[in-house]
This record gives structure tokens, C-alpha cells and sequence, in this order.
């Protein structure tokens, strides 16, 4: 068991090295390491030697010791909405499994779901001669010829957050957007066997929520829980004023439930403004954002639903490293990174902590 | 607005003057008339048009002419009201301010980390729009005095702030100091005084929009700013052989325009209680402000413009957005409608201007 002991105290070093790295001023770096000493004893000293070159040295050779692989690889993330928050998590991910393992990455794709930028990220990544290239599937084919050249060119290229199995993708990590909507659809089902409902989503056909929102819709169809499809607009402000218009000219609705972050927020905020729970009125969505978490707490709404985008980044890196190291003899494995149902009470422990694995700090720890 | 049976000129004629001087027209010929010069005025088409839809949706919906509804029409239109107030001054002056969208979703996030370093909510205020200023002193001087066309000075700040609050923030959607809680026992909401005043009160949101309408109009219309402005952006060249200092005017133009679009964008983040970094909340925005200017009246060659116009503009953007809202329009048609609702509002101010400009007025 010392390896593994070994590995996890590496693991921490790498960890807490970098991210005192990232420090901005003598105050909060002093803090941290304040911390951290009174947490785990002796680790003053230990924070003391990290910070020093021998340290550096030591780290660095760290994954080579373990895997038998010293190269540095460098990993290339294409993303249909790169500066959407709820792959901020994800982002974390990759950056905490390459300060792991001594390798580089690159976010890049599309903001606002443009298929076309991101086959040209993906033909960049391969041209540039990537050591491994993930990519969610947000298109039947698209993605087809580009995953068959990088395949051909020795770069394994893996698929997450979204799927299509007609691609050569070696492996896929994460849960399928359409999967996760019918469940969304059944759990709505469950908390309003028939009436009306009103299904909000924020940007149609964007590739991120279009597919939670279709798999809804399936889930749905046909029951007695009718539903209204309303889009509620980019910014989150309009979202909130949307929702508010929508509840005043459908009072007769039993639920309020949307696809996206800042809708599933608006929904909850919506239901406090006019307190529709104490009318019965069902409410869920998706995603964490801090004020769903703090609704969902205080009752405001039924359910929302965590997609652990974490793993989605944190997976891939280590299953593209592991491909190199084993020299392609191990490390591909597909990973569904599951589905959180949370409610009221399993909601808050997230409302009392932040960590880079929900996306709403970026210590290292959970604080 | 109500028609008078012709006894005397009309007391809500822009200008009484004329119609005194033609005679007092008798019967039917006094509404019609009336209904001309009003319409000429350059805020008159487009004021026809908001008063229309909104008899539509009245009509057509049955909560919609309701306190409940009115609330709820004042956070579509309130904040767009001023920043396309302030857009409408830099049009006027021949310019355009892209960097709006960036400002608002900037400001927000400066206003989090000045108060997270101590600093109590209002001076933070004042400091973040201080900031807002110094982005619009920025913008002005590469427009003004290192000649670059308006357009791609504020389309490379625009992504600048967009890319800065994505760094900064590290994509992180945050809570917005000062904005409502909750209790975490009844699950009500608390709205503290601070968010009473910035955005979160019902009518705070209208109040801002009103005095700040009033105050752009009036100096537009009776300083020598405002003069400065239509003249600098009339003929830039003749101005500035008048005497006028145009880098100054364009400039301090700049400044007003950014210092509102930060000013909406903490409005909105206290009501929402959320700072999202997202760009394309950003864009969105911009277009909508925008669009408000133009349809409210305002050239986009710059001379000439209607900062009650773009209120009405606001005003009409956001009847539209509420009525098909709670009309629970389907999701696909939301961009349809609002398209072809602008270019049929655009072409009806065309048309209404030719009138005007045959008819001799403005």
C-alpha cells in the first residue's frame, strides 16, 4: 500500500504547490498556508519545502516514477460552449489531472455552439499534433471524418458530456443530455401526474440544453402532464423577467421546470417571488448556480439535478495519459459520470462548502 | 392626446405657433390635424406604434392591463431605457459604443471584488462607475484623438471586458453583495435597503430610467452640451471650424454612455442576484439597446435623435417581449416575432419621417 500512499501525498503536493502558485498577494498566501498547517500537522514545513526548487525537481519527476512516463503531453479539449459556467468545473478537471500528471491542455471550440468552429479546433488540434483530443458529439457526423484522421495519426480521441455512438471515439465519459432530460421528464411526471407544466429552456437549439430538454419532451409525451415549451433568452436578468411574465399569464400551471442554469435559477426565484409553494406548485431544474442551491435549501423548489462535470474533464485527461503511458495497452474505459437528483436536504452541503469540483472556488480542498 | 372639437389650438401641439398663425380649423379637420403634427414629431410614430401593441395585447390577454403585469413590464424596459439613453446620446454625436455589452457584464464583477475587499456597498458603486467612466475615457480617446472609426474602437473593447470578466471571474457565476436573500427558514425573500434603491425595489428600476431620461433630454435639448453634441455629430468638420471642441464633446459622450451601461448592469445583478460572466448575455443586450435607439428615433448617421424616443423604444421592445411571454409563445417563434415586430416598427418611423420631412416640421 506505500505506493498508493506515496501517490496520494504526491497528489496533494502537486496540488497545493500549484495553487499557492496562484496566490495573489503575501496575505491570502500566508492564510492558505496558515490553514493548511493548522489542518494537517507539520504541513507549515511541508509548504515551506514545496515552495523550494528541490521540491519542484521532486514533482516533476513524479508521474514518471509511477506511470514509467516522463513525457509531458499536451491534451486538447474542443467544447461547444467554452465560456458557458457550467464547465467550469469540467475546466478544473483537466487542470487538476494535468498538474497530476505533468501535462499540458488547451480549452478551445466554440462559444455558442457553432459545429463548424469546432471541427476546425479539432483539425487545428490534430495538425498541431495533439497527444490526445476530447470532444463532446454534438452532431451526428461532423465529427466523423476529423475523429477517423486524428485515429489514423495514432491521437486517441475520446467523446464527453455528449455522445454519438456512430463515431470512432474511443471511449465516452459523462451522461447523455437526452438520457438525462427523460429522467427529468419522469421524476416531473412523478411530482405532476396530469395538468399543465411549462418546460423553460434558455437558448433553443443550443447544443448544450436542446438535447434535456427533446429528452423531456419524449419522456412526457402522450401522459397527462401537458407541457408549454417557452424560451426565456441569454441573459439571465430576462430570464428572471420572462418566468415572471409566463406565471402571470398561466396561473392554472401546476410546475415550472427548466433545462439550463439560469432558468432553473429564475424558476426558483420565481416561485419565491409569488410564493407558489404555498399554492402547490412543483418546481426543478438543472445545474448548481450559489442562488438554486440557497433556493432549493430554503424549499423553494423541488428538485435540480448535478451532472458532476468534474469528472467530465478530470476522467478524460487521466484516461488520454494513461492510453500514452501503458503505450495504448490500457486506459480507455467508457464512464457514465452519473446523474444527481438533489433536493431539499441533500442540496446543502453544497450550499456550505466551495471547491473547484462545483465550479465555485479555485482552492484546492474542499472549504 | 384626446382630441379637441376644434374650438382652439390644440394645448398639446408641439408648438402652438403655426396654428394660430393658418387659423383655428373647424369640425372634423382639428383631430386629423392634430393627429399629423403629433405623428411628425419625432417620437410620434414610434409612440403610435408601443400604444398600439399594447391595445393588442390588452386585448388579446386579460392579465396584461394589471398591476401584477405592470411590475413585471417595468424589468424588461426600465434598464434597457437607460442604457439605450445613453447609446442614443453617443449616436446623436455621429458615434456608436459597441463596448455597452462589456461594460454591463463588467461592472457587476468590479463591483464584487471592490466590495470584497472591504469596501462598504455605495462608495463601491461609486468607484465601479468611476471605472465605468475611465472605460469610456478610453474608448473616446483612440475614437477622438487616434482617429479610429467608433465602430471597431468599442468592438475591441467590447471583447476585451468580455474576455477580462471571463479572467477574472474564472467563469464563475457569483452572488451579487447587497442583493436580496433569502431566509432560510420561511424560504421568504429579505430586500435590504441597498437593494431597495439598486434594482431590486418594484419601481426602483423605473424611477433611475425616469430621472435619467429627464436629465439626458434636458441637457440635450437646453445646455450647450447637448447642443455641442447634435451639432459635432450634424457636420463634424463645420463644428469644429465654429469653435466647438469636438474631442472634448465626443470624449465626455463616451463617458456617459459607459457610466450608464455600468450603472444597468448592477441594477440587474442586484434584481437577479447573480453576476453570470457570460458573453452572450453581453451581446444580446447590446442589440436590444440598440435597436431601442433606432426604433425611438434616433439616426444612426448621427445629427439628429430622441432620447424620450428611445424610452419609447425601450418601452415598445419591452411590451413585446412581456406580451409574448405571457402569451407562452413557443420558444422556437420568440425570434421571429421580435424581428419582424422591429422592422415593422423601422418602417413605419420611415415612412412617418419622409411625412415629416414633406410636411416641413423637425
Amino acid at each position: 500500500m506505500s505506493v498508493h500512499d506515496d501517490f496520494g501525498n504526491e497528489a496533494i503536493e502537486r496540488l497545493e504547490w500549484s495553487d499557492s502558485k496562484q496566490d495573489q498577494s503575501p496575505q491570502t498566501k500566508a492564510r492558505a498556508v496558515t490553514r493548511r498547517a493548522a489542518l494537517v500537522g507539520g504541513a507549515g514545513a511541508l509548504a515551506a519545502f514545496m515552495l523550494s526548487p528541490a521540491a519542484q525537481a521532486l514533482a516533476a519527476s513524479g508521474p514518471g516514477s509511477i506511470f514509467g512516463s516522463q513525457k509531458k503531453y499536451h491534451f486538447v479539449f474542443v467544447n461547444h460552449v467554452t465560456t458557458n459556467p457550467f464547465f467550469t468545473p469540467t475546466i478544473n478537471g483537466i487542470q487538476d489531472a494535468c498538474n497530476l500528471l505533468g501535462c499540458s491542455y488547451q480549452w478551445t471550440g466554440s462559444e455558442t455552439s457553432n459545429v463548424g468552429q469546432m471541427v476546425t479546433a479539432f483539425n487545428a488540434a490534430i495538425t498541431a499534433g495533439a497527444d490526445g483530443i476530447a470532444v463532446p458529439l454534438i452532431d451526428p457526423t461532423a465529427f466523423n471524418a476529423p475523429t477517423t484522421k486524428a485515429l489514423g495519426k495514432g491521437i486517441p480521441v475520446l467523446s464527453y458530456n455528449a455522445d454519438e455512438p456512430s463515431n470512432g471515439r474511443l471511449a465516452y465519459i459523462g451522461q447523455d443530455l437526452f438520457v438525462s432530460g427523460q429522467q427529468m421528464g419522469a421524476h416531473i411526471k412523478a411530482l405532476v401526474p396530469s395538468g399543465n407544466v411549462a418546460l423553460f429552456i434558455a437558448t433553443p437549439g443550443s447544443a448544450n440544453i436542446q438535447p434535456r430538454i427533446d429528452g423531456a419532451k419524449a419522456a412526457l409525451k402522450g401522459s397527462a402532464t401537458k407541457f408549454t415549451v417557452t424560451a426565456t433568452g441569454a441573459a439571465l436578468p430576462q430570464e428572471l423577467s420572462t418566468i415572471q411574465s409566463f406565471w402571470q399569464g398561466h396561473t392554472s400551471y401546476k410546475g415550472l421546470f427548466a433545462v439550463d442554469g439560469g432558468s432553473t435559477q429564475s424558476v426558483f426565484q420565481t416561485i419565491q417571488k409569488y410564493n407558489l409553494r404555498g399554492k402547490g406548485i412543483k418546481g426543478g431544474g438543472y445545474d448548481l448556480t450559489p442562488i438554486t442551491q440557497k433556493l432549493l435549501a430554503a424549499g423553494q423548489g423541488d428538485f435540480t439535478i448535478d451532472q458532476q462535470p468534474y469528472l467530465q474533464g478530470f476522467i478524460p485527461t487521466l484516461e488520454l495519459f494513461l492510453y500514452h503511458a501503458s503505450d495504448h495497452l490500457s486506459g480507455i474505459a467508457d464512464v457514465d459520470t452519473g446523474l444527481k437528483f438533489l433536493d431539499k436536504t441533500t442540496v446543502k452541503p453544497y450550499n456550505n462548502t466551495k471547491s473547484r469540483y462545483e465550479g465555485t472556488s479555485t482552492k484546492a480542498g474542499v472549504s | 392626446m384626446a382630441a379637441t372639437t376644434g374650438t382652439d389650438a390644440p394645448a398639446s401641439a408641439p408648438s402652438g405657433g403655426p396654428a394660430r398663425r393658418r387659423g383655428v380649423p373647424r369640425g372634423a379637420a382639428a383631430p386629423l390635424l392634430l393627429l399629423k403634427r403629433f405623428i411628425t414629431m419625432r417620437e410620434g410614430s414610434v409612440t403610435i406604434v408601443t400604444i398600439a401593441l399594447a391595445i393588442y395585447f390588452s386585448a388579446t390577454i386579460p392579465v396584461f392591463f394589471g398591476v401584477a403585469n405592470f411590475q413585471t413590464l417595468l424589468t424588461y424596459f426600465a434598464w434597457l431605457a437607460i442604457i439605450a439613453a445613453g447609446e442614443v446620446f453617443l449616436m446623436i454625436n455621429g458615434e456608436i459604443d459597441l463596448s455597452i455589452g462589456g461594460v454591463y457584464l463588467f461592472a457587476p464583477l468590479m463591483f464584487y471584488e471592490i466590495n470584497g475587499g472591504g469596501i462598504p456597498l455605495v462608495p463601491s458603486v461609486i468607484l465601479t462607475l468611476t471605472i465605468c467612466m475611465a472605460i469610456g475615457f478610453v474608448n473616446g480617446v483612440i475614437t477622438a484623438v487616434l482617429g479610429v472609426n467608433s465602430f471597431i474602437t468599442t468592438l475591441g473593447t467590447l471583447f476585451t471586458l468580455e474576455g477580462l470578466t471571463l479572467i477574472i471571474s474564472h467563469a464563475q457565476q457569483l452572488i451579487m453583495p447587497g442583493s436580496p436573500g433569502t431566509n432560510p427558514t420561511t424560504g421568504a425573500q429579505e430586500v435590504g435597503t441597498f437593494a431597495q434603491v439598486f434594482g431590486a425595489g418594484t419601481y426602483s428600476e423605473l424611477i433611475w430610467a425616469a430621472i435619467i431620461v429627464v436629465l439626458l433630454q434636458v441637457a440635450l435639448t437646453r445646455t450647450r452640451w447637448g447642443l455641442h453634441t447634435i451639432a459635432v455629430g450634424s457636420n463634424k468638420i463645420a463644428a469644429a471650424e465654429a469653435g466647438v471642441k469636438v474631442r472634448t464633446v465626443v470624449i465626455r459622450n463616451f463617458m456617459v454612455c459607459s457610466t450608464l451601461a455600468g450603472l444597468v448592469g448592477i441594477l440587474e445583478a442586484v434584481r437577479s442576484s447573480t453576476i453570470t460572466p457570460d458573453p452572450s448575455a453581453a451581446n444580446s443586450i447590446l442589440l436590444y439597446a440598440i435597436a431601442s435607439a433606432v426604433i425611438g428615433g434616433t439616426l444612426l448617421a448621427g445629427g439628429s435623435g430622441t432620447i424620450i424616443g428611445a424610452f419609447i423604444g425601450a418601452l415598445f421592445l419591452g411590451i413585446l417581449q412581456d406580451g409574448l411571454a405571457i402569451k407562452g409563445v413557443n420558444a422556437d417563434y420568440l425570434d421571429f416575432y421580435l424581428g419582424l415586430a422591429i422592422i415593422f416598427a423601422m418602417l413605419i418611423n420611415v415612412y412617418i419621417g419622409r411625412t415629416r420631412r414633406r410636411s416641413g416640421v423637425g
